[in-house]
């Protein structure tokens, strides 16, 4: 037996030797009974929650916009003139009407990180946003693209439609029909509060977040 | 760092007793008050925000369930873990002490042929004491937490398990990142500091190839594994470099990733007085495009499956390291971190650091605490904190009851003294009587006590004692009942 496989044994028999010993089909029953009288469904209905996911993201310093299902387009093209910045990188799987004319758009197929952090800033969609704590969730699909190019660039816009939101962060968990392999929960620009607790806004991640709220058909109700 | 101080020593086999490494800080005015202004903006933020969750209480006993429903089923759920982690392409390793993790990096790196590896914030590497082992053997470890920058280049300590720098102000910080990083000019604001810190890191993010990080929570459902930061040198280390190595302590297991649900919530309200903090990563195994390529989690054990046998210890290994106990210790705003001579101050630190010495060093920590329960009160995961320190002062009691140096011990020696004269009336009230007598010579004019010599000393050094009275409660009450007949 290797030392590695010793430690290991080692290990698991001394943490069965001090607790219950149980197979993973015991621990699964006991599981089953934890106390869970934590709110779990929010009571807002959805223009409340986009009311309070504005806001929230608002007091991260995010800008956020909201708009029509069908301005999406234009008001995609009215955030990109008005930050002044021309490059930009984007997942593969966006929209081609989202890439509005004017601008250099990098398509992310692999590219190597020195190039990503050449752009200016980077557009990608979102798995969900939750209002209660501003929190825009992103799980790497096609739309909203590898981990790296919502990281180095220093301006995210992100695309938020309406139905994606949540109230709390169980009905987010809800909404995954599995576990995602990767996630990223993103609560306002990066920050740091490290020296005599002062906020300050922008570390590593992106320094500027941007969010277009956009309505879904039927939500305006 | 801070003048007066003499450099602490956080390994709790070599550091001073409790009150011995609390009297340097005591001293340092300046470094109290930096700890004190941190934590109130902690404090004040954390109370506003648990203030506005209706759903608080049931939060936390939610939290406290499943963190005990994985300590019970610890077993089960580390095999699961290893076996979905690996399925997803990570290999899992399992050290059983502190020495065993270091050797284990230490062959990863190599076999990696890293010479420089970045790091995320891992107060587990630091109980391991990995940077300067792994400096000794000729990798350069680079910190990149701002704090853990202002500690790694001004040779600091940390003092705090989320925020390690607090103990250090803005000018402390800008003459440290003026003298290492060679800038001249450098203004004490804490944003061009900030920004000092971006672009000295930079180039390490897109260049070393290897990273090490910590974890705040292994999923066993998945295999997966989640890091709760703020400012995006996290998702740095966990994206860009080819090899990634995560160390964590075998207790840090959720049983699924639902229950991010409850934990999520209750950590950032709890550490840093946040809805949410900015960002949380989550990744499992290696995922092919898209981030390290090669994936590595290293278990480590070093005492905690010793603190599971107690019912009442066990507790201690729901811990989240949120850290809100020490922000609202009145023993710890007066003394900071240093004083607890490990890396895990406050009480936490007080009831783990010596259950992880396995009860041999740090016998002093389970009496840095005034038992006031302020630390079981904000606890996310509520652990009985003065619960389990009163089980390890019982236990730190015993031990020393059975050894001969007792019979030296004036304490124990006053214990046995006082156990024969409060047993027996006549004794107690003749040890009164002389006690009147003998006191009277130091109590001043004003019914005050503020000086004892020889071993009273010791009580009247910090604080002044209130003479006896001039008659017993017994007498008082004799006398009155004689008058009323």
């Amino acid at each position: 037996m290797s030392i590695a496989t010793v430690s290991r044994k080692q290990i698991l028999n001394r943490v069965r030797a001090a607790t219950r010993n149980s197979t993973a089909a015991e621990a699964a029953s006991s599981y089953a009974t934890l106390p869970r009288s934590y709110v779990g469904r929010g009571l807002m209905n959805l223009e409340e929650c986009v009311d309070r996911m504005a806001e929230r993201l608002r007091e991260y310093d995010a800008e956020v916009v909201e708009c029509a299902p069908n301005e999406l387009a234009e008001a995609i093209r009215a955030q990109l003139a008005a930050n002044g910045r021309r490059k930009f990188v984007v997942p593969e799987g966006l929209p081609a009407e989202w890439l509005a004319e004017g601008f250099e758009w990098k398509i992310d197929h692999d590219l190597p990180a020195q190039e990503v952090e050449q752009v200016e800033g980077v557009m990608t969609a979102c798995f969900c946003g939750v209002a209660e704590s501003g929190t825009i969730v992103l799980h790497h699909s096609t739309m909203e693209g590898r981990r790296v190019i919502t990281l180095l660039p220093d301006w995210h816009l992100c695309i938020l439609r309406a139905s994606q939101i949540v109230e709390t962060l169980p009905e987010y968990f809800v909404r995954c029909e599995k576990p995602p392999r990767l996630v990223t929960w993103i609560s306002g620009p990066s920050a740091t509060a490290d020296i005599e607790m002062t906020r300050i806004k922008g570390v590593h991640g992106p320094r500027i977040l941007n969010v277009i709220l956009a309505r879904d058909e039927g939500s305006e109700s | 760092m801070s003048a007066g101080a003499e450099h602490p020593i956080l390994d709790p086999a070599l550091a001073p007793p409790f009150p011995v490494a609390a009297l340097s800080v005591l001293r340092n005015p300046q470094l109290r008050k930096n700890v004190a202004h941190a934590i109130d903006v902690i404090q004040a933020k954390r109370a506003r925000l648990v203030a506005e969750k209706a759903d608080w209480q049931e939060l936390r006993t939610a939290a406290a369930a499943i963190r005990d429903h994985v300590l019970e089923n610890l077993g089960a759920y580390l095999e699961q873990f290893e076996e979905r982690c690996t399925a997803a392409g990570g290999v899992v390793h399992w050290a059983a002490d502190a020495a065993e993790a270091r050797r284990i990096i230490l062959e990863l790196l190599r076999e990696d042929k890293a010479d420089e590896v970045i790091k995320i914030k891992t107060m587990t590497s630091a109980e391991i004491q990995l940077n300067p082992f792994l400096e000794a053997a000729g990798v350069l470890t680079y910190e990149t937490d701002l704090a853990e920058i202002i500690l790694q280049l001004g040779e600091g300590e940390p003092s705090h398990i989320v925020v390690p720098a607090l103990h250090v102000n803005r000018s402390q910080v800008r003459e440290i990142f003026a003298r290492r990083m060679g800038i001249e000019n450098l203004a004490d604001d804490p944003k061009v500091l900030t920004a000092a810190a971006r672009n000295y890191l930079r180039r390490k993010f897109l260049e070393v190839p290897t990273a090490i990080s910590g974890a705040n929570f292994l999923i066993a459902e998945t295999g997966a594994v989640a890091v709760v930061e703020s400012e995006g040198n996290g998702r740095m280390c966990l994206t860009l470099p080819r090899t990634m190595i995560t160390l964590a302590g075998i207790e840090k297991v959720l049983p699924r990733f639902a229950d991010l649900e409850v934990m999520l919530q209750v950590l950032a309200r709890s550490a840093t007085g946040e809805r949410m903090n900015p960002y949380t990563s989550l990744w499992t195994g290696v995922t092919p495009g898209d981030g390290p390529q090669k994936f590595h989690v290293v278990l480590l054990d070093n005492g905690r499956s010793s603190i599971l046998k107690g019912k009442t210890e066990r507790q201690t290994l729901r811990c989240i390291r949120c850290a809100a106990c020490m922000n609202t210790c009145p023993v710890y705003r007066q003394t900071g971190g240093h004083a607890y001579g490990s890396v895990y101050p406050g009480p936490i630190g007080a009831i783990l650091t010596p259950q992880l010495m396995q009860m041999q060093h740090a016998q002093s920590l389970p009496f840095a605490s005034s038992l006031c329960g302020a630390c079981y009160e904000v606890c996310p995961v509520k652990i009985n904190i003065p619960e389990v320190l009163i089980d390890l002062r019982a236990q730190v009691t015993d031990k020393q009851r059975n050894t001969f140096g007792r019979l030296f011990d004036p304490m124990y020696l006053g214990m046995r003294v006082a156990n024969v004269v409060f047993s027996r009336a006549w004794l107690f009230h003749a040890a009164q009587w002389m006690g009147r007598i003998g006191l009277r010579f130091f109590t001043r004019r004003d019914g005050w006590i503020h000086s004892l010599p020889s071993m009273g000393r010791k009580w009247t050094q910090t604080r002044d004692m209130r003479g006896l009275p001039k008659q017993t409660f017994h007498a008082w009450w004799d006398e009155r009942s004689k008058e009323a007949r």
